[in-house]
């Protein structure tokens, strides 16, 4: 009997003991399905941290960057730039209405969205730079390589820090791979910091082999455009985009150049056409479930019911006034003193589409309009003819038109537009970031600044002479017929001084680059913020529904920026403070 | 040994007979609940080793003499002592030792008496919790159980929300389930009919010994064994139906609504012709006109029917002395009100147990077997059927087409679903009862086996050793297909599909040396000592999902007949283990003074080696006063201790397995970019995914309880009372990290603080007036939640967002899920009232006016303010059950008292901007309007603002306080006599209506709704509980 219970006892310790030594390497887990730092430090894997960098572009991800932090700044520029309204019907997204009607405040989710997005973006850069300088200390790399991939690195985050700095008016942190994220701060005056980041790309090749990469000439136009934002630096600007026009290419060593059409710009087959300098590359059908196909445009289709190009949600309406700017005199030159709003442009609002009393109007039109805004009785792509108030969800909420540049066309649907979910608005139609039209005009603002050249006269009608062509206005159905009345011109030499061209180009961009989101970045880079929008909302207020989109706005000074995220304040411990 | 005891037994036998006036007395010792006949009793000679056990019948047969004392004991039964006298016939009834201050408790690791404990243990009993006809044990504890507080939707199947005594987590506050010693957080694959005890560990006296995964409380299940005698069959059914009622009350009807856009249109003097109703009234128009195809549909009546439940248990069960069984088959199905839902469920248990060589070695095994299957629906979120269907669609829609509609995109005839394609303005929901019915053949099942096996060693008299091995394995496979539309406004283009499965397992090995021994007549020391490692979150999934279905057929859905790929995936879970070592002492001086302690020291595979044990103590002490001479006066007081204790317990649950690593990763929609340009491909990048925290490490949660429990009047009157204090301190937090440091997942980190009081009490009285049979049972709980710390730089998050923002903030001072917004004051009545007022964004005569909090002249974010607590101040469950002769009838009422609910879904109805779903007649008739100054609905306007629907406000708080007639049984048993010539032990019949009754002044169709800790009781459309009516049998034999 003792003898039976010694073995027991002698089991029992020795269970334990067994137990006992083996419970260290028990307690050593190793994660599963990701990767460590170790393992990215050489060529390919800095390559894919680039990517993921690259795929920031965007501004969306699914980590929570939706369609508040579009690089296409839809909100944040179109809307608040007031060529567009919010759209859709009065309930949907409601956080875009204060946007709207300069009345944000910085609890505004949009807002906080926005700076998480551009700060990921920056946080992924430093990753590439630390990454690389850990592979290139392990002899992983070359130098040349490391070289290759901070460049990159750099100007996109020099570009990140930019869009960050023209939102909030440069009270913004910069960050670098050696910051520490919890306790910077937003006080100090980051446009050097931001200005030697995008230098550093002008040290890339143009011809980086792929398309989606930033090349030399992206690099330059970034800083470019940094340089006149935040330093007003034209003549610095005016070299460096010279430059680009002389020596430029896309990043996969394409020619750039206009497109001969206006309306080829904007099909997706046409995405790195010519006119591209760089397009924020969009891919459907790839496997991310539309989060790479232009997720932050995907409600800014029109809303036909039951059978909308895209199926959804009626967002980013065209305003009047903006409609109205396209109005050309018998010259067929824009009316630069905006008497325009004399003699709006006729629209369907209040009427059904059975309504036959809808005239179109009659009167001399920039072609473009038709190319920017879907209105009734002319063709909507290939969709047929726009019917008026049944393509919009909410015609007395939001007015009558629609956004036309970014949607697909019907022939597109399936191939280039994200398969099997709610909505065929995802589309491979990437974001132009930079296109050709873009660098002549801001060639064209710079001379005038400086007091260059033509003062600008030549990239201007050069812009204008492409719009003039016929080939490329909107026709009926017969192919034939110009959609409506079609008057274009370019502009005399006579009469040319600073004072009209600065009037010109700055007519141009709205009426060239209208809906793809530069226009309030603009009007705070003239100053002219608070008196032309408070111009345009006066004008627009009249309107039937400039009441419901508009209420008892104003626009006040401070509205040159967006305020700092309450919410990143909050959490910064007292170093980031509010700007206004 | 037993050679010897027969010998001895045989020779005072003999003795016996030759020396005594030795008679032969028999009987039949039966079990006073059923009558039937106990095998097994043993029946001894008081003083003596005398002895015998009654046979299968419960018949016994012994020679005492006339001055004997018989004892009869049986396990689970009061003993009893009759002198023999000159009765040569004595039958005795045996009472059931279960409902009384004997009863043995399954306790942390031991089974204690229950007058014996120290801690703060509830037991619910069985037959308490088979009382409510769902097929999940976590919705049966409601109000059962003092200090647990228990929420749940109607959705069959669907696990409640268990909380015992308060929030101690940001995150994860889920009781940890010790199912035959295999912990778990998911006992949904339980069936209850399986259950022999639930222990709920409260306190951390109590639980302490699960040490590190005790704060959220224990709750011990133990299953059915079989017993020593004859075999048994146990059957038990119900079958019945679900009323799912009437929709929400208040709603528009086809003209109501019509009316409603005149009215917007009058307030708004907005000039346009409808494209459904005509000019409106600045356009010419009168009345709205209504077209040929307008239906007047009652939504929630199109999408619910009447719904069976039915369930079948059957058990077999029996053993004898070396050897025993308890096998069990159950079939559970419910279906849903909602159409096309159901769960159903199948259990197969088997429980052994052996013991060989004399007793000194016993083992055994518990296992069951579930497999699941349904159909359910999406609860409390935008776009579930009860949401959409109930608030988002209008009544004009036909939900199938009676009159064709041609001439649009689609042409309609009759039979096709109708939808908001059908004209504009009709808003963008979906015809619920279209998705519903393409839905319907989704496949959903899960294979779950849970199960133990142990080994039981007795070393020497006293001292066991015993080691338990056990685990889950769980396999789910599941199918999902989305239909192209036709008929909304917002159309699926395309038919998509996907399909997937995955497995997780998990194990615990358990060793403990038990010692139990009496030392003399004073003291009683049981001791455990342990050993237990553990392995959860071992599996990994795959899916994959396609698009462009050249056919609906549902013979045709597999992944390959998809024309574009959406999805291909896998995935592998990190597991964590934990490594644990355990000791617990009970020691009792006379039986009256009573001291334990526990101690556990636990190591966590998700901190980093320096920081990965945690140590875990606790003490308790408890008085039995009531035995004590000086308070033998107080004859009304039958029994009285007093208990108290404190401890530590440990939380690692908010660390995710890898909380210590930093890592990156990728995926297409977070990383990829299509560098090349193709438009239909990207390139893999990657981001850093988690940041580590190397110095994380247990949450610590410091407990006090102090208690009581009485027995009054001959323990007719038992009273249980429990005060706590616990706090939590290093809670695990993975703290939102400022935007400047990327948007990898933060790692939990130490910093919160929580604190928890309350008190927990029951009541129960038990009385016999001859044949009345009366029992009442009162169990009350209260919890005082409040955060002490959330993070170093701020001290609040959010939580329970939605299209405007979050409604719940989680803020120091505050209870969890406080609602947050502007307090509503009223509506202003005036332009000049709003230019006296202080500054608000699109204030107007008919719009809110919110409080200025802060004074300031301006409304502006800060002065949003807490308008809401979710948290009840007290809930109670009251069971009351009569028996006569053979009729018993029981009812169950549970009541939560005080709590709010934020009615999300009157942002949908109340508000005409908030889009172009459902809206509520109170809009139509009770808004504000120049002449209807006393309203509280602001003006039915098209205008959406910061004064109307776009802020979070207390507008739509409501009280959530309700009392509900949970259950209500009529039974009737088959009086012995017919038992016996129809051969069967037991037979009873009984009626059953469920919820029956709810008395509330909530306006929403279910005041008692669930949702996650940190944003709970937000009414986002919730499955209502409703009535159900059901006839079952429980047959024994």
């Amino acid at each position: 009997m003792m003898k039976r219970n010694n073995i027991l006892i002698a089991f029992v310790i020795t269970a334990f003991g067994v137990l006992y030594a083996c419970k260290d390497n028990f307690l050593d887990i190793t994660p599963q399905g990701s990767l460590d730092e170790n393992v990215l430090a050489n060529a390919e894997g800095i390559d894919g941290l680039l990517i993921g960098a690259y795929a920031m572009l965007d501004g969306t991800s699914n980590q929570g960057f939706g369609w508040q932090a579009a690089s296409s700044n839809w909100v944040f520029a179109s809307i608040r730039g007031m060529v567009g309204n919010k759209g859709t019907d009065s309930g949907d997204q409601p956080d875009i209405n204060p946007i709207q009607t300069f009345s944000e405040s910085a609890t505004n989710p949009y807002i906080n969205i926005k700076w998480r997005s551009e700060y990921e973006a920056i946080s992924r850069c430093n990753n590439v730079i630390l990454v690389t300088q850990k592979a290139l200390a392990a002899g992983t790399i070359s130098q040349a390589e490391a070289d290759k991939f901070i460049e990159q690195a750099r100007v996109l985050r020099g570009w990140f820090h930019y869009e960050a700095w023209r939102m909030w008016a440069g009270m913004i942190p910069y960050v670098d791979e050696t910051t520490d994220p919890q306790t910077v701060t937003n006080t100090a005056d980051v446009r050097q910091n931001i200005i030697d980041d995008l230098t550093e790309g002008t040290k890339l090749d143009n011809d980086m082999g792929q398309i989606g990469r930033f090349n030399k000439t992206v690099s330059e136009v970034l800083l470019a455009k940094a340089m006149m934002q935040m330093n007003g630096d034209y003549a610095g600007a005016l070299t460096l985009l010279r430059d680009v026009v002389a020596n430029g290419t896309k990043p996969d060593g394409g020619a750039i150049g206009l497109s001969p059409t206006y309306g080829d710009i904007f099909s997706i087959a046409e995405r790195n056409g010519i006119e591209s300098i760089y397009t924020v590359q969009y891919s459907v059908n790839d496997g991310s479930g539309g989060w790479n196909g232009g997720w932050g445009e995907v409600l800014n289709f029109p809303y036909k019911s039951g059978a909308s190009p895209g199926g959804c949600c009626g967002f980013f309406q065209p305003t009047q006034e903006f409609v109205n700017s396209f109005r050309t005199d018998g010259t067929g030159l824009p009316l630069l003193d905006n008497s325009y709003n004399n003699n709006p442009v006729l629209n369907d609002e209040g009427l059904t589409p059975s309504d036959n009393s809808y005239v179109e109007d009659p009167g001399p039109l920039d072609p473009r309009l038709d190319w920017t805004v879907g209105r009734r009785g002319i063709p909507y792509l290939d969709w047929g003819d726009h019917t008026g108030s049944d393509w919009i969800r909410d015609q007395s909420y939001a007015g009558p038109f629609s956004p036309k540049k970014q949607v697909y066309r019907l022939s597109e649907q399936g191939a280039t537009t994200e398969v099997g979910s709610w909505t065929s608005g995802w589309t491979a139609n990437g974001y132009r970031l930079i296109r050709y039209a873009d660098v002549l005009l801001l060639i064209a603002e710079c001379e005038i600044e400086t007091g260059a050249d033509d003062m600008g006269l030549g990239e201007i009608n050069q812009v204008r002479s492409r719009a003039a062509n016929s080939a490329g206005f909107v026709k009926e159905a017969d192919g034939v017929t110009d959609a409506a009345n079609y008057q274009i011109s370019t502009y005399p030499s006579a009469g040319w001084d600073q004072a009209k061209a600065r009037l010109a180009v700055r007519m141009e961009r709205k009426l060239e680059l209208g809906m793809e989101g530069h226009r309030w970045f603009d009007l705070n880079r003239w100053g002219i913020t608070q008196t032309e929008l408070s111009r345009v909302l006066a004008y627009e207020k009249t309107q039937p529904w400039g009441n419901s989109m508009y209420g008892n706005a104003t626009v006040g000074p401070e509205d040159v920026s967006y305020p700092i995220p309450q919410r990143q304040i909050d959490l910064s411990n007292g170093n980031l403070v509010q700007d206004r | 040994m037993r050679k010897s005891v027969l010998f001895c037994v045989a020779l005072l036998t003999l003795a016996f007979g030759i020396n005594a006036q030795a008679q032969t007395v028999s009987g039949k010792v039966t079990s006073s609940g059923d009558n039937s006949g106990l095998p097994g009793v043993n029946v001894l000679i008081k003083g003596t080793t005398t002895g015998v056990v009654t046979d299968i019948d419960g018949n016994y047969r012994i020679q005492a003499s006339s001055s004997d004392v018989l004892v009869f004991s049986y396990v689970g039964y009061l003993t009893q002592e009759l002198p023999v006298g000159n009765q040569s016939v004595i039958n005795v009834s045996m009472e059931s030792d279960v409902e009384t201050l004997g009863e043995i408790v399954v306790t942390g690791y031991a089974s204690q008496q229950k007058k014996d404990l120290t801690g703060s243990v509830g037991v619910v009993e069985p037959k308490e919790l088979v009382a409510q006809p769902t097929g999940n044990v976590t919705s049966q504890l409601q109000g059962r159980v003092s200090g647990v507080t228990v929420t749940g939707s109607g959705q069959p199947g669907a696990g409640s929300k268990v909380r015992i005594r308060g929030i101690s987590s940001f995150s994860n506050n889920d009781p940890l389930y010790v199912v035959d010693g295999v912990p778990t957080f998911d006992a949904s694959t339980l069936n209850p009919n399986d259950i022999e005890s639930i222990s709920i560990l409260k306190d951390a006296g109590s639980a302490s010994i699960y040490g590190s995964r005790a704060t959220n409380g224990v709750i011990v299940v133990t299953t059915k064994k079989g017993k020593k005698g004859g075999v048994k069959l146990n059957y038990n059914s119900y079958v019945g139906t679900q009323d799912p009622g009437n929709g929400p009350k208040g709603l528009l009807d086809t003209q109501g609504y019509a009316d409603l856009q005149f009215l917007v249109y009058n307030n708004d003097g907005t000039n346009e012709v409808h494209p459904i109703y005509g000019p409106s009234p600045a356009a010419g128009g009168t009345s709205p006109q209504l077209p040929s195809w307008a239906a007047n549909t009652d939504w929630y009546d199109v999408f619910t029917d009447a719904a069976a439940i039915t369930n079948h248990d059957l058990t077999l069960s029996g053993g004898n002395d070396h050897a025993r069984f308890f096998g069990g088959f159950g079939w559970f199905r419910q279906n849903g009100i909602v159409k096309h839902t159901y769960t159903q469920r199948f259990n197969l248990r088997f429980n052994s147990d052996f013991t060989v060589a004399n007793d000194r070695l016993k083992f055994g095994e518990n296992l069951t077997v579930s497999r699941r299957n349904g159909n359910g629906v999406t609860n409390l979120a935008e776009g579930s059927p009860i949401q959409m269907g109930s608030y988002r669609t209008q009544p004009i829609i036909p939900p199938i087409i009676t009159t064709p509609i041609t001439g649009i995109f689609h042409n309609f005839v009759l039979g096709e679903f109708g939808g908001t394609g059908i004209a504009p303005r009709l808003g963008n929901g979906d015809n619920v009862l279209a998705t519903l019915t393409r839905d319907k053949d989704d496949t959903n099942f899960d294979i779950r086996i849970l199960g133990s096996a142990y080994m039981d060693v007795k070393i020497i008299d006293g001292l066991n050793f015993r080691t338990t091995f056990g685990g889950t394995m769980a396999n789910n496979y599941w199918t999902n297909w989305t239909s192209k539309t036709y008929e909304s406004a917002e159309n699926v283009g395309t038919s998509s599909f996907s399909e997937g499965a995955n497995y997780n397992n998990d194990w615990v090995w358990t060793n403990t040396l038990t010692f139990n021994k009496q030392i003399g007549a004073d003291h009683n020391i049981l001791a455990v000592v342990g050993y237990e490692s553990v392995k959860t979150g071992i599996g990994r999934n795959v899916f994959g999902a396609r698009a462009g279905y050249f056919s609906d057929a549902v013979s045709f859905r597999t992944l390959g007949n998809g024309a574009t790929i959406q999805d291909t995936n896998s995935g592998s879970n990190t597991p964590s283990t934990l490594v644990s070592q355990f000791v617990r002492a009970d020691y009792s001086f006379r039986n009256k003074y009573l001291l334990s302690a526990t101690f556990r020291r636990d190591g966590s595979s998700k901190f980093a080696s320096d920081t990965r044990y945690g140590t875990f103590p606790s003490v308790t002490a408890g008085w039995r006063i009531g035995d004590e001479a000086f308070m033998s006066g107080l004859t009304f007081v039958s029994d009285l201790k007093i208990r108290g204790g404190y401890g530590t317990m440990g939380n690692q649950l908010p660390a995710s397995p890898i909380n210590q690593f930093t890592l990156f990763g990728g995926s297409p929609s977070t990383s990829n970019y299509d560098i090349n340009g193709t438009g239909t491909s990207s390139a893999q990048g990657f981001r850093p995914t988690s940041i580590g925290n190397t110095a994380g490490q247990w949450e610590t949660q410091k407990y006090t309880n102090i208690g009581f429990d009485a027995g009054l009047l001959d323990n007719k009157f038992q009273v249980t009372f429990d005060w706590y204090h616990r706090t939590t301190d290093r809670l695990l937090v993975a703290p939102e990290l400022p935007g400047t440091a990327g948007a990898a997942s933060p790692p939990a980190q130490n910093i919160g603080s929580m604190k928890n009081t309350g008190i927990d009490a029951q009541v129960i009285y038990k009385n016999q007036w001859g044949d009345f049979g009366f029992e009442g049972n009162l169990t009350f709980t209260t919890y005082n939640n409040e955060i002490t710390k959330v993070f170093t730089g701020t001290n609040f998050f959010d939580a329970g967002g939605s299209r405007i923002g979050s409604f719940s903030r989680n803020q120091v001072g505050q209870p969890m899920g406080s609602f947050f917004g502007y307090q509503v004051m009223g509506l202003f009545q005036s332009a000049s009232e709003v230019s006296g007022a202080p500054t608000q964004d699109g204030a107007e005569a008919g719009f809110f006016r919110f409080q200025d909090t802060n004074g300031d002249g301006a409304i502006t974010p800060d002065d949003r303010t807490f308008i809401g607590n979710p948290n009840p101040d007290f809930t109670f469950g009251l069971n009351l059950s009569l028996t006569y002769k053979n009729f018993d009838i029981t009812t169950f009422l549970y009541s939560s008292q005080g709590n709010d609910i934020f009615n999300w879904n009157l942002w949908w109805v109340d508000f005409w901007p908030s889009f172009q779903g459902q809206k509520s007649t109170n809009l139509l008739n009770n808004s504000w309007t120049p002449s209807n100054t006393g309203a509280t609905t602001p003006k039915a306007s098209n205008t959406s603002n910061f004064s109307t629907n776009t802020q979070s406000t207390s507008y739509y708080i409501e009280d959530g306080s309700f009392i509900r007639m949970k259950n209500l049984q009529i039974g009737y048993s088959l009086p012995q006599n017919l038992l016996n010539s129809m051969g069967f032990t037991s037979f009873r019949v009984y009626l059953q209506g469920v919820n029956l009754f709810t008395i509330t002044d909530y306006t929403g169709l279910d005041p008692e709704l669930t949702g996650p800790d940190s944003n709970f009781g937000i009414d986002r459309g919730n499955y209502p509980n409703v009535k159900q009516y059901l006839i079952g049998v429980n047959i024994g034999i």
